[in-house]
């Protein structure tokens, strides 16, 4: 027969102990609501060892609130997500590719509330467990899902930009700061991501684009590929997500069925995005009809001619991930009209991790 | 009791906050005055200030308007633009604060003039005082008092701009000839 345990038993109990620490911390209001793991220093040097670089070291500013990051603050936000130390200089890496985003300035108190994509390439994926198959837009997945709640928490701590204050997202999305995935280059035809990118192939490497939402294009009827693009062509092309100045933005998470098709019928990477980018057009009339008619769109020039809703084919990101067993894939929207910055982020190890 | 937890939003100390918290001197009125109209790149911002303009020059006798656009929505306005509203104005009307974060930096702007000498009046829509009071705070300046239109702002006609404008001008005057900071305490 047990009795019921008393304040002093519950005081020693360490799981006891670490319940109240995860209270303490919501009652400073460093969570995003899930709870946190404590940062210790001990913890953050632990996490700083697998990083050649310093501590005190600024990545990110934000002049306008007076704020700076570096990499030790970091550290304890990376700790509180619940990383592991390994998972750091890829959260580096990430956090470095977000910030190559043009759009990322103004998008953390943005009424869009937009949520990085990261993706990750490169033989760090097996190494620390980073999902690139089934569900891999989670959750299942500690890696993918720690890495992406970093980032979000360094927003927050780090900048101060927390929601119903600074951050001002009208209604946000599902999954903002989760979203990180391992390229499944396994099951790819074409050269990963971080390849198109400029790291070097086999390179541990971290993209990140900006987005507002992600919408499944289900299409396991055909194995005609210009059918599959067709469909992939209208959600592209959808009016809701234009928002004026010329161009909406759309890319794409292939599920490995699609790619396949793809590959086998002999389409690059960049044929694909000619033929989105060719074929996601709307009939003016369409945005006029839905009040969508300044700038270009009403240009009497071009009036009759399909208006492209893709800013170019080079603009429509690819990517593969996902399991290879029902022929499903994502569209992604890019915040703002600035394109994927193009570049890769190379994930540097400590001298002890790199082996060298 | 938990001594050894980081707070994780501690980062390195910057210099945003620093600086009076009490307003500008203002005039008793805006007559022979000149007018700076500081927009943002939202839609019907410079419209707004436009007319806010028209009507200062037409009603309250202010003789020269100096009309700046910033870049950028999120930061502060850039050094230049600064440098011309303090040496060729002698009052500023800052905005429109129409989004998450042009609001916020709207605020910051006019805290930068006030701290300069110059009496300024950020308007924001209403939708917006949240991200606006959290900026004045980390600026230094709680309470700090900017001008409130009814939201939306980007979707209306010339016509509801104008009105918008007009119902905006008498608190815009009262603001700028009494003061828009808050005290400090």
């Amino acid at each position: 027969m047990t009795t019921a345990a008393g304040p002093a038993d519950r005081a020693a109990d360490p799981a006891e102990q670490a319940r109240a620490v995860i209270e303490y911390c919501y009652d400073q209001g460093w969570t995003d609501g899930l709870p946190v793991v404590p940062a210790t220093r001990s913890g953050v040097e632990e996490f700083l060892a697998t990083t050649a670089r310093e501590a005190d070291e600024i990545i990110g500013t934000a002049p306008h609130l007076g704020r700076s990051i570096t990499v030790a603050q970091a550290a304890a936000n990376a700790i509180m997500a619940g990383c592991k130390p390994e998972y750091f200089p890829v959260v580096l890496a990430a956090w470095d590719a977000v910030n190559l985003e043009r759009s990322a300035r103004g998008a953390w108190q943005s009424t869009s509330g937009p949520c990085p994509l990261i993706v990750v390439n490169g033989p760090v994926r097996s190494r620390l467990e980073i999902n690139c198959a089934g569900g891999v837009f989670g959750p299942g997945f500690r890696a993918n899902a720690t890495i992406a709640r970093a980032i979000g928490l360094i927003v927050r701590n780090g900048y101060g930009i927390r929601p119903h204050e600074l951050e001002q997202a009208t209604q946000g999305l599902p999954g903002r700061w989760s979203v990180c995935l391992g390229e499944n280059e396994e099951a790819s035809p074409w050269e990963p991501l971080s390849v198109v990118g400029g790291a070097g192939p086999g390179t541990d490497a971290v993209s990140a684009v900006l987005i507002r939402t992600c919408e499944y294009v289900d299409n396991r009827g055909t194995d005609n590929p210009e059918a599959v693009l067709t469909d992939f062509a209208d959600t592209l092309a959808r009016l809701g997500a234009y928002l004026g100045g010329g161009h909406s933005s759309g890319g794409l998470v292939l599920g490995p069925e699609h790619a396949q098709l793809f590959g086998r019928n002999g389409y690059g990477r960049a044929d694909v995005q000619q033929w989105l980018f060719e074929h996601a057009v709307r009939d003016r009339g369409d945005l006029i009809a839905a009040g969508k008619g300044e700038g270009p769109v009403g240009d009497p020039a071009q009036a009759g001619t399909p208006f492209p809703m893709m800013p170019s084919a080079r603009d429509i990101p690819i990517l593969v991930a996902g399991a290879a067993n029902a022929a499903m894939s994502m569209v992604f929207r890019p915040f703002g009209w600035a394109p994927w910055s193009g570049r890769s982020v190379p994930v540097a190890w400590s001298r002890a991790l790199s082996g060298v | 009791m938990f001594d050894s937890i980081i707070d994780p939003t501690l980062g390195p100390a910057t210099d945003a906050g620093r600086g009076p918290a009490a307003p500008a001197d203002r005039p008793d009125s805006l007559s022979g005055l000149r007018l700076g109209l500081l927009a943002n790149t939202k839609r019907n911002a410079e419209q707004f200030l436009d007319q806010v303009g028209r009507l200062l020059t037409e009603r309250c006798g202010v003789t020269a308007l100096v009309a700046r656009k910033k870049p950028d929505i999120t930061n502060t306005a850039p050094e230049p633009i600064l440098d011309d509203l303090r040496t060729q104005c002698d009052v500023v009307v800052v905005g429109v604060g129409d989004c998450g974060s042009c609001s916020a930096s709207a605020v910051a702007d006019g805290i930068i003039l006030e701290r300069a000498g110059i009496p300024a009046v950020v308007v924001c829509t209403d939708a917006f005082t949240a991200s606006a009071d959290a900026m004045a705070r980390v600026r230094g300046v709680p309470g700090y008092r900017y001008l409130t239109v009814p939201h939306p702002m980007a979707n209306l006609s010339p016509e509801g701009v104008r009105d918008k404008a007009a119902a905006a001008v008498p608190e815009i005057v009262a603001m700028l000839t009494s003061g828009a900071m808050a005290a400090a305490s």
